[in-house]
């Protein structure tokens, strides 16, 4: 009886790891899990091969917002969808590493990729947060004002997209503030690449 | 009187820039040429328009389909849509749409050149006549490209592996990395952005 009962939550767990084939994410990665607010969330592409991108993040107009370069700086690393999953496995999951999306709250809250923390940008303009922000990353402000990194945690940086210049903009003021930019990774695809490749979104409500 | 008309033109004027979408600060179209005509490629400029076509949809079957890597292989730069708009306004080199020609014949970034990325998997005539093309040299049977021209590839989006195996196979082939570059966003992030596109002239 209690071998069948396993057998069956085996076949049972093989029917739900499958049903992510359909669709993967690399030829041997078809979900991962992630820690999203101490619960995992499993990650994954939409299954539904007709499922076309709407709303905002399909809008094609966007006045005022300038396409961003491919690199920010010479020795901050730009990355895809494949390295950003990398990066939640073998860093956010190991504590050795933070997700950032640097968007308002109001769009963090509505919908934002699994395991980020939303830091607003403007939030680099208060000395006084950011410098407590650079302390949970593990940069600590000297006295002489210098930052101590030799144990800084990763950090990879997202917002809206190609045409949003919100990570570009805190990347800078980290750099600025002496993190090292070997520590640093920039989603550039952001948000509107993370949905158009129908990855899974969670709420922050 | 005459002074108010001028304040309300500037105003207008201002307006209209603040409303136009351009590619990046001050910068608003590139002109390339195509087919011998000159395409000014530029962003969409109509308030409300999304993505709707094939290029809206978030999954494709895989196989094929696979979410690639950001980078190729070590050595083979990675653009964006700046750094392509760049290579082809100097004209740095080869701009290749790496796609079949059935998709290229539908709709294609303008100035791109289509070379099917089939043509490089397996030895042929017509092969060797591209690669001389790029400026490649066939010396005792082994290919020289030390004088190569340096060029740009993209295919359908960050989902197409057609591009990335083009540039594999030429690596195999002994095509320089650093004379290789990948614009890995493709037809579908030159789309979201609203980027011009032109439907190609078939030559008969």
């Amino acid at each position: 009886m209690k071998r069948l009962t396993l057998l069956a939550a085996l076949s049972l767990t093989m029917l739900f790891a499958g049903s992510y084939d359909k669709v993967k994410i690399t030829p041997d990665i078809a979900y991962i899990y992630v820690y999203h607010k101490g619960k995992a969330v499993k990650v994954h592409r939409i299954q539904d091969t007709k499922h076309k991108l709407t709303g905002e993040y399909a809008k094609q107009y966007r006045p005022g917002k300038d396409i961003q370069p491919i690199k920010l700086d010479e020795n901050v690393r730009s990355i895809g969808e494949v390295e950003l999953l990398h990066f939640m496995r073998n860093k956010v999951n190991k504590k050795r590493g933070i997700l950032i999306d640097v968007r308002p709250k109001s769009s963090y809250r509505a919908e934002s990729i699994p395991s980020a923390v939303n830091i607003p940008l403007r939030v680099k303009d208060n000395k006084v947060k950011f410098d407590k922000i650079l302390h949970i990353f593990g940069a600590k402000r000297q006295s002489d004002g210098s930052l101590e990194t030799s144990n800084v945690l990763d950090i990879a940086v997202y917002c809206n997209g190609l045409w949003c210049g919100k990570s570009a903009a805190f990347i800078k003021a980290l750099l600025d503030a002496g993190y090292p930019a070997e520590h640093i990774l920039y989603y550039r695809g952001g948000f509107q690449m993370w949905k158009i490749l129908g990855f899974t979104t969670v709420q922050n409500n | 009187m005459k002074l108010s008309y001028f304040a309300a033109f500037a105003i207008s004027t201002a307006l209209a820039s603040a409303n136009h979408a351009d590619i990046t600060a001050g910068l608003s179209y590139v002109n390339v040429k195509a087919d011998g005509k000159t395409y000014k490629i530029e962003r969409v400029n109509t308030p409300n328009t999304y993505l709707n076509n094939t290029y809206a949809l978030t999954s494709r079957p895989s196989p094929p389909f696979f979410v690639q890597p950001f980078i190729v292989t070590e050595g083979v730069e990675t653009y964006g849509e700046l750094e392509l708009l760049d290579f082809i306004s100097k004209k740095r080199g080869v701009f290749i749409d790496a796609r079949l020609p059935n998709w290229y014949f539908k709709s294609a970034i303008p100035g791109a050149r289509n070379i099917p990325f089939k043509l490089f998997l397996s030895p042929s005539a017509e092969l060797n006549k591209v690669l001389k093309s790029l400026g490649g040299v066939k010396k005792n049977g082994a290919w020289d490209f030390s004088n190569a021209k340096t060029i740009l590839l993209y295919c359908n989006g960050a989902w197409c592996g057609q591009s990335p195996t083009a540039i594999h196979a030429l690596a195999k082939l002994g095509y320089p990395k650093d004379k290789m570059k990948y614009y890995r966003g493709g037809m579908q992030s030159w789309q979201l952005l609203g980027l011009t596109t032109y439907v190609p002239k078939e030559k008969k």
